[in-house]
């Protein structure tokens, strides 16, 4: 039923507009670390004067990420495509593989070639504040992605922190769980059972708008992901004991909406709906043949890294940025993949993804 | 009988087991200074278990081994060691890739000073000191044992044995991996061990060996103790009849 | 090995003389940065060479750091450090009852030791990271000088320069090698074999903790996901330094070269600008390269 639904949408794009999933009304809203209002990342504006300022001061940036993954290279692209504007060369790039020690280390190397600006996504917001403080006082600008290390201050010691509209992309979930099940029935929910910022508002938003703006649809499952490896076992474990869900929500999707799906197809489950959040391949993939995936909620990726790259103007002139920037969120069906992807990561969408849509 | 000098080694009614299995059932045997004896029989008869029971690697279920007549217990190979016994292994047990000197002191290193240093020098030069003595030629005493030939090895193995046992060397088919000169080497070798008044028990699968060096050869079926005859008195044919129980 | 380690230092020396690599601060960031690595390398030296292999390593890194800065939330800082040290010393002791007492290979019982740990790991704070204030502990452990060298240093070269002399001018370093070259003929030429690996293992457990509590001094922190990434760097910079993966050979300083020879090529190819994909390629190949020319074994006939 929900996959008709989807089909018989027009094809007009990420615009939302446009989808079955309605809109419910907001009953929350996405605040910064330190209680900061959410600005929408286009709020952000460099004048013709301010990039020419920025132009000649001939300034040279460092990335040091987390991870790398479909994310990062969305990011990394809009990063580029701006620096390109701004005449902000890349001299370093990092990848930490999650591992705190290492992001210290890579954080330490790049602060030996002194670059104008940092542009990074911290691991642990405790054990690399030193780290990010030492750089900070070194005098390169720091732009924060979704983490903000403990004690630092927007303005002080970093420009601005931009991340996801946290709240919207949970509330998009809860719309688009209620659309699936047809705003009646009863649903699982795998939230993040961990310390993480932006999961955890995620979660909460989701949590918030289903039980406030849909009253028929009742959450009956709550499984806590602590380690996201193991969410396929988790997921059958919870799948078991309620075989009878309309839908689930699950925090994100890689590895644990992944792992959810494997669950459902090993169980030969095909009744329910999963919403969860991100692009990730396989569940685009699932989403795209007509599985048990309904929709994702994305972020635009790349639109982060276009405003992490002007923030990082803002620092280097010394203009006063919003401390809390956040970058609008999607609803991505089957009927508005190939678009979504192009919206959220900044490219087509894999090969496998095309092939399965028939295009 | 108290009158008679103790024999240097005494074995009474020595018995092992393993679990359910009998490995040696009764064995009494004396080794005296200056005497090579031998010991055969077929595989399986037993000869590794008494060696190794002298040795220290295994201890006895029951039965003694009198050292100059006093009952010996011995915890470890080291307790062995200690008493004067050291044992040349069918599989030499060195350590191929550790220098020749320390395969000769291996377990007894050298040391100097407060700190208790390895004293590497020391070592290499009395393991040079020994190998000469015994004519076993190798270039340097820092090789490693893998660089050797199997005579070479065994004339390490020798040296090491010579080095610690003051009493009894035991010698587990010192000759089995080598070639025709290099065996003769050994065997000139055993001799020269005989000669500076040590007692020799020698196990051997070559009754050829046996006959050429042993002075009274004793013969183990499955564990039992068949007989012991002098070698002067004794023919092959009755040794081989007496291990393998055909008469 | 100390060719190809002078080979990749003088090529990253002249390609990025002017990135900083040659910087004294950029120098001492690779010494700061591998010295937990370099701490656990000397340790496994010592357990390779015994001819065993103890993969708890990583494991007991995130649950020593964990257990220390927990303690430290409380008590002591001294007595939160021994807590770190003893949980590793008694994982190890713990390894090596299970190796000579049932007579298993490490290799599994270690295997299981790293999952348990890790899990202990996981349920210590509940994923939580703790943050370490004591600037006592920060200033011995982690950033602290002494004189223009990093303290850091100091615990790596200080844990290099024991373990050099245990392994190499010891009767404890002798019967180490000769335990893993042949288990059987050290047996019968009197060293207590069981004792080697236990010790060995107990060491090994003690400078994965040591470890821990460095990174701990060093983020000022701990967090579950330390030492995860650990284990197979410690064991290529110790295999690349000369020792052998099978027992019976191996070299302390070689470790040490080889554990700075990893770092500096992080670092190295971080300073060149290199994305992390190339950065990975690079140093696969860079590594290939220098141990073909310093590691080949010669051919026999």
């Amino acid at each position: 039923m929900a996959v008709a639904v989807a089909s018989c949408s027009s094809n007009e794009g990420a615009s939302e507009g446009s989808l079955p999933i309605k809109s419910s009304r907001a009953v929350g809203a996405t605040r910064g670390p330190h209680g900061e209002r959410a600005i929408p990342t286009s709020a952000l504006d460099l004048s013709p004067a301010e990039v020419a300022k920025v132009r000649s001061g001939h300034y040279t940036a460092a990335l040091v990420w987390h991870e790398e993954s479909d994310f990062t290279t969305a990011v990394t692209a809009g990063v580029r495509d701006v620096f390109d504007q701004l005449g902000i060369r890349l001299v370093a790039q990092t990848s930490a593989n999650f591992d705190p020690a290492k992001q210290k280390s890579d954080l330490e190397t790049v602060e030996a070639k002194k670059p104008s600006v940092l542009l990074s996504l911290p691991i642990d917001p405790v054990i690399t504040a030193s780290a990010y403080k030492a750089i900070a006082g070194q005098g390169t600008k720091v732009v924060l992605l979704s983490i903000v290390p403990q004690g630092m201050r927007p303005g002080r010691d970093y420009v601005d922190m931009i991340t996801d509209d946290l709240f919207e992309m949970g509330k998009r979930a809860a719309d688009a769980l209620a659309a699936a099940v047809g705003d009646k029935g009863k649903v699982g929910y795998f939230f993040r059972d961990a310390n993480s910022f932006v999961a955890n508002q995620r979660d909460q938003a989701f949590l918030k708008t289903i039980t406030a703006n849909y009253p028929n649809v009742k959450v009956v499952a709550r499984q806590g992901i602590a380690d996201p490896n193991r969410s396929e076992e988790l997921a059958n474990a919870a799948l078991t004991k309620n075989p009878d869900l309309d839908g689930v929500y699950v925090t994100f999707s890689e590895p644990p909406g992944e792992g959810v799906l494997a669950a459902l197809h090993s169980t030969g489950n095909t009744k329910t709906k999963v919403v969860s959040l991100d692009l990730s391949e396989p569940m685009a993939l699932d989403m795209a043949k007509g599985g048990p995936t309904f929709a994702l909620i994305a972020d635009r990726t790349y639109e982060l890294g276009r405003a992490m790259a002007t923030s990082a103007g803002y620092g280097l002139i010394g203009k006063r940025a919003p401390p809390f920037l956040v970058a609008p969120a999607l609803t991505i069906t089957k009927s508005n993949l190939v678009q979504g992807y192009r919206a959220s990561l900044h490219r087509a969408p894999p090969a496998s993804v095309t092939k399965a849509l028939g295009q | 009988m108290a009158a008679v000098a103790s024999p240097l080694v005494r074995i009474e009614q020595l018995r092992k087991e393993f679990q359910a299995i009998v490995a040696v059932d009764e064995l009494t045997l004396d080794v005296d200074s200056g005497e090579i004896v031998a010991l055969v029989g077929d595989n399986g008869a037993g000869k590794s278990t008494v060696v190794k029971c002298l040795a220290g690697v295994h201890s006895p279920t029951s039965g003694r081994i009198l050292l100059d007549g006093e009952p010996a217990h011995f915890s470890g190979p080291l307790d062995a060691r200690g008493n004067g016994i050291d044992v040349v292994l069918q599989d030499l047990a060195l350590a191929d890739m550790q220098p020749v000197y320390m395969n000769v002191f291996l377990g007894r290193e050298l040391v100097t000073g407060t700190l208790r240093r390895l004293d590497r020098r020391a070592m290499a030069a009395e393991t040079g000191r020994l190998l000469d003595e015994l004519g076993v030629h190798i270039d340097s005493p820092r090789q490693q044992i893998r660089s050797l030939s199997g005579g070479q090895r065994q004339g390490v193995a020798i040296a090491r044995a010579m080095r610690w046992a003051q009493r009894l060397v035991l010698m587990d088919e010192p000759t089995a991996a080598l070639g025709i000169a290099e065996t003769e080497r050994v065997e000139e070798l055993i001799r020269r061990m005989r000669d500076q008044g040590r007692a020799i028990l020698l196990v051997s699968h070559s009754l050829d060996q046996v006959f050429r060096l042993a002075d009274r050869i004793c013969v183990l079926r499955r564990g039992r103790q068949v007989g012991i005859r002098s070698t002067g008195e004794t023919t092959g044919d009755e040794i081989v009849s007496m291990i393998t129980g055909l008469r | 090995m100390f060719a190809a380690f002078l080979l990749v230092f003088a090529f990253f020396a002249v390609v990025l003389h002017d990135d900083g690599f040659t910087s004294q601060t950029n120098l001492l960031n690779i010494v700061r940065q591998t010295a937990p690595i370099t701490v656990m390398a000397v340790a496994t030296v010592f357990v390779l060479s015994a001819g065993e292999i103890d993969l708890s390593l990583g494991s007991v890194v995130a649950l020593s750091a964990l257990v220390t800065a927990k303690v430290m939330q409380t008590q002591d800082a001294a007595l939160a450090v021994a807590a770190g040290l003893g949980i590793g010393v008694g994982i190890g002791v713990l390894n090596g009852l299970f190796v000579t007492l049932l007579r298993l290979p490490s290799f599994l019982v270690t295997l299981a030791s790293m999952g348990i740990v890790a899990g202990l790991a996981r349920t210590v704070t509940d994923l939580q990271s703790i943050a370490v204030e004591n600037a006592t502990f920060v200033n011995i452990f982690g950033s602290g000088d002494v004189g223009a060298i990093p303290g850091l240093a100091f615990w790596g070269l200080g844990a290099v320069a024991l373990g050099q002399f245990g392994f190499r001018h010891t009767r404890f370093g002798a019967h180490v090698v000769a335990t893993g070259d042949n288990a059987g003929a050290a047996r019968v030429a009197g060293i207590r074999v069981d004792r080697v690996k236990l010790a060995v293992l107990a060491l090994s457990g003690a400078a994965a903790a040591l470890a821990g509590i460095l990174y701990t001094g060093r983020l000022e922190g701990a967090t579950y996901t330390l030492g995860a990434q650990d284990l197979l760097v410690v064991i290529a910079a110790v295999v690349i330094g000369g020792t052998r993966l099978f027992g019976g050979e191996g070299s302390v300083i070689g470790a040490l070269l080889g554990s700075l020879l990893l770092g500096m090529l992080t670092n190295g190819l971080i300073l060149w600008g290199f994305s992390t994909a190339q950065q990975l390629i690079a140093q696969g190949v860079i590594l290939l390269v220098a141990i073909s020319l310093t590691l080949r074994e010669p051919r026999r006939e």
